[in-house]
């Protein structure tokens, strides 16, 4: 390729990001526009910085649950996903049961079921005698909250991950037998690797999409973004301040998410690119 | 492939038995109060949803010497009557105040699973939650109002309210009151508001909101805690107070009759501690300081044996 037909492109590639820019920066300012109609007191916040660094604290707490359970879920729907592709029928029923349970009933249903649920069984087994085993049943309100956020997201995650898989095409499997690899050995070595590429950038979508659901967990009263938003709106009565704060943490969040997911993809592609 | 997983099922089932076989650890004590004296620990739900009872107190930090458990709250990250009634009955109890914070919801129905001990949280004994709940002795009384528009000039009495949209949060005992089913154990209602359009909310401020924004825009009145009602007229939201009280409820301390170890003791000791408080001024003091009105001393007049909840 000429150097100048690259200089050319990359000229015609800067112009196309400035005019992106430019219709965000509209857009911006449009949104602006339309929040100073709004009845709020932006001055609030400066008066009030306690509560504003009391909902930044939160933050940690959202991004600490979410980053615990995409990485539970990523395990699960990795086991999952494997099942669901296995000859056995074992395997493929319980992933398959799995799967459709905990994608087919909405994650606040599951929360309250594991928060308030699991422990009836817990104590039962304690009355039953075992009460190292019940014990584990009783899970405080944020191992509730990650736990359901796991397997809800692991379900979703599943499909993923076999979809993943399975775009691997089977000449590869029989070929790497056909060397003597095991199956564990094709898997870690010859599907996987290729695999991740294209599973990357949906698990990164259901990472940001679990950023949001993470409030969820604030009927239990983890102390995240929504939930010290929600209750300190109520010292004041200050509503919209406090949930446009909540709103423009969560976006940040995901913007600086998809950041380094695009950076991973960036990542993964060197090996394709030409 | 199929070797492994028959080597996998016999081993991770035998795991399962044999944790389950794990023979008892050391007797734990078997009553509730014995338990907490032990701890040297109260655990008390709280929702700090609704100032001046529970709110979150920003600049709060979590004490440092504190033996309260990580997933809890110390003291000092919350503040309202409710918590400071809290920290007075812990201090009764001779241990330290820590709190959790899960929705109401999640109180009101018992089966706390010994999450928490206690709940101080301003609730009030109904016939209904006697079921799963034991309450000790109230420790402060709240009376209910109506709410309207500051612009209205067409409601003047509650029996006005028939047919108008009318806001309270869903679950609460304003509810029941407008669906006529209130019953108060220790008190006769009069059902003066008939007929009305039950709006219901998550909780009051949401409905309060609504109402503030125009006389009969989403809402023609609102019934929910003087207390909560007034708050919001001091910061400065256009509504105004119809009439006197319509009720008054009496706020108790509740106990999980659920709880695996027997909880009477510990009810009958928080009942004692109460009746301390409201004795030695201690509650009528906090009262003044967060409602600016002594709505503690009649709790006192309450007789908590009259419930006949204990075995």
């Amino acid at each position: 390729m000429g150097l100048k037909l690259m200089a050319q492109q990359r000229h015609e590639h800067s112009l196309a990001l400035l005019r992106i820019g430019a219709v965000w920066a509209v857009l911006i300012l449009g949104l602006t526009i339309t929040l100073t109609q709004l009845r709020i007191d932006p001055g609030y916040l400066v008066r009030r910085s306690d509560i504003l660094f009391k909902i930044i604290d939160g933050l940690w707490t959202t991004i600490g649950v979410s980053l615990l359970s995409v990485a539970i879920a990523a395990v699960l729907a990795l086991v999952g996903a494997l099942g669901r592709l296995s000859d056995n029928a074992l395997a493929q029923g319980l992933s398959g049961f799995y799967v459709s349970i905990f994608r087919g009933t909405p994650l606040l249903i599951q929360i309250y079921i594991i928060y308030l649920g699991l422990p009836q069984l817990g104590l039962q087994l304690q009355q039953a005698g075992f009460r190292e085993l019940g014990q584990l049943f009783i899970l405080d309100a944020l191992t509730s909250g990650i736990l359901a956020l796991s397997l809800n997201y692991g379900a979703y995650m599943t499909e993923i991950f076999r979809a993943g898989l399975q775009s691997i095409h089977h000449g590869q499997w029989e070929a790497a037998e056909a060397i003597g690899m095991t199956r564990w050995q094709i898997l870690r070595r010859v599907i996987l690797p290729q695999a991740v590429r294209i599973i990357i950038p949906d698990v990164g979508n259901q990472f940001i999409a679990m950023q949001k659901d993470s409030a969820l967990v604030s009927v239990m009263g983890v102390w995240e973004i929504t939930y010290l938003a929600n209750r300190s709106a109520r010292l004041d009565s200050k509503y919209m301040e406090l949930f446009l704060v909540a709103a423009a943490l969560y976006w940040l969040l995901t913007i600086v998410s998809s950041f380094f997911q695009s950076r991973l993809e960036k990542r993964m592609a060197h090996a394709y690119e030409r | 492939m199929q070797r492994t997983y028959r080597v996998i099922y016999p081993l991770v089932l035998a795991a399962l038995v044999l944790s389950a076989c794990a023979p008892a650890a050391t007797p734990a004590p078997t009553d509730k109060l014995a338990e907490i004296l032990a701890r040297g620990t109260l655990v008390i739900s709280t929702d700090p949803a609704y100032p001046p009872q529970s709110e979150l107190n920003p600049s709060g930090q979590r004490a440092a010497d504190t033996k309260c458990a990580a997933d809890q709250k110390t003291a000092g990250e919350l503040t309202g009557y409710d918590i400071d009634t809290a920290v007075a009955i812990a201090r009764g109890l001779g241990v330290e105040a820590c709190f959790v914070t899960p929705d109401w919801t999640l109180i009101t129905g018992g089966g706390w699973s010994d999450r928490w001990d206690i709940s101080v949280g301003s609730m009030t004994i109904t016939p209904e939650r006697m079921e799963p709940l034991y309450f000790a002795q109230p420790y402060y009384t709240t009376p209910a109002g109506i709410f309207v528009h500051k612009d209205n000039l067409t409601l003047s009495t509650a029996a006005d309210l028939a047919g108008k949209k009318v806001g309270v949060c869903a679950g609460c005992t304003y509810e029941a009151y407008l669906n006529g089913t209130l019953q108060i154990p220790g008190e006769t209602i009069n059902f003066a508001v008939t007929g009305a359009d039950v709006k219901g909310y998550d909780t009051d401020t949401f409905a309060l909101e609504d109402l503030s924004l125009g006389d009969g825009a989403r809402l023609d009145a609102v019934i929910t805690a003087v207390p909560t009602g007034q708050g919001f007229i001091a910061d400065g939201k256009p509504l105004k107070q119809l009439g006197d009280p319509i009720y008054f409820e009496y706020l108790a301390p509740a106990i999980d009759k659920a709880a695996s170890k027997d909880p009477v003791a510990f009810v009958n000791k928080v009942t004692e501690v109460v009746q301390g408080l409201l004795k030695d001024g201690t509650l009528r003091a906090l009262s003044v300081k967060y409602y600016g009105t002594d709505l503690a001393s009649p709790a006192a007049n309450f007789d908590v044996a009259a419930l006949k909840q204990l075995p």
